[in-house]
């Protein structure tokens, strides 16, 4: 039933599967893991790593629009501090996982959680 | 071949290629491999490679299957996966076929096809997230699909050895 070119085909096949795994191997490691993505009037501010981030910090922001005061708990991102009127963002508390954010309209600013997990978005798009 | 036997044959085949899609989607998706089938449709297309003369109905067949398929049970993105995914097996079936006539059986042709339709399916996905790198899951999808691919060249190899025992089908290419 098998012949010999099958099973030189299955073989190749087999080959031509680990390609993108070489030539990704060659150009570098792409970084995994998620990330918070600051922005401010939709132009973005700063990028910090989540998932390799330890400890606290604390980041001033100032703009023209006002102040905003982050702290970055670990794996987690809260704005705790800020001089616009409703304060709703403080009450957004910690976020952590990927699509949650944190907006502070009167200022344009907000804080939105990215994944540039590769297996995770395209195990997520494969499923649907 | 007269013309009501041809549309009678190519709808037959739709059919069944669509219930083994029905009996495929109710099987869970395995938690190991996501996007890993068993492309059971992929017997009727591999078959149908075999025993029809005319590439074009062959074709056909697959165009049919995959508007139906949406019908029955699908939505617009698996209707995306498997339109890349089943064009670009079909004509890497095609071209398999015909590269050494007598030395490939239906088994390497078939998993061809399913090699080639997990391409398919990453390039879609890669275009939906916009990320080149998905792609570096294709290992693990093309060891699970050139597995089951063999399995389903087994057995169309199995359905035309006895669909060329019939007479009716003598005027066709069975080529075994």
């Amino acid at each position: 039933m098998f012949k010999k070119w099958d099973i030189i085909i299955i073989v190749t096949l087999l080959c031509i599967s680990f390609i993108p795994e070489i030539v990704f191997g060659i150009m570098g490691k792409h970084y995994n893991g998620t990330y918070a993505e600051l922005t401010i009037d939709g132009k973005l501010y700063k990028k910090i790593n989540l998932s390799e981030h330890r400890g606290d910090e604390q980041i001033d922001i100032k703009t023209s629009y006002g102040e905003n005061i982050v702290e970055i708990k670990d794996k987690s991102i809260k704005v705790i501090d800020a001089d616009c009127k409703d304060k709703i963002c403080i009450r957004s508390g910690f976020i952590s996982e990927p699509g949650q954010i944190v907006v502070c309209l009167p200022h344009k600013f907000m804080i939105e959680i990215k994944s540039s997990d590769i297996m995770a978005n395209s195990l997520r798009c494969l499923n649907e | 071949m007269n013309k009501t036997f041809r549309i009678v044959f190519i709808g037959l085949l739709v059919s069944q290629a669509l219930a083994l899609y029905t009996i495929e989607s109710m099987i869970p998706v395995p938690f190991i491999a996501p996007g890993a089938k068993l492309g059971l449709t992929n017997l009727i297309t591999v078959v149908a490679l075999y025993m029809l003369n005319s590439k074009k109905d062959v074709f056909l067949i697959i165009i049919l299957r995959l508007f139906l398929s949406t019908i029955f049970g699908g939505n617009l993105s698996t209707l995306m996966y498997g339109a890349v995914g089943a064009l670009l097996s079909y004509y890497a079936m095609i071209f398999v076929k015909n590269i050494e006539k007598d030395k490939i059986s239906i088994i390497g042709v078939s998993a061809a096809g399913a090699f080639f339709h997990n391409v398919g399916q990453l390039i879609v996905a890669s275009v939906i997230v916009q990320n080149i790198a998905v792609t570096l899951y294709l290992p693990i999808l093309s060891i699970a699909g050139i597995g089951t691919g063999v399995f389903i060249g087994v057995t169309s190899n199995f359905i035309v050895k006895h669909m060329s025992k019939l007479p009716f089908f003598n005027d066709l290419n069975i080529s075994q």
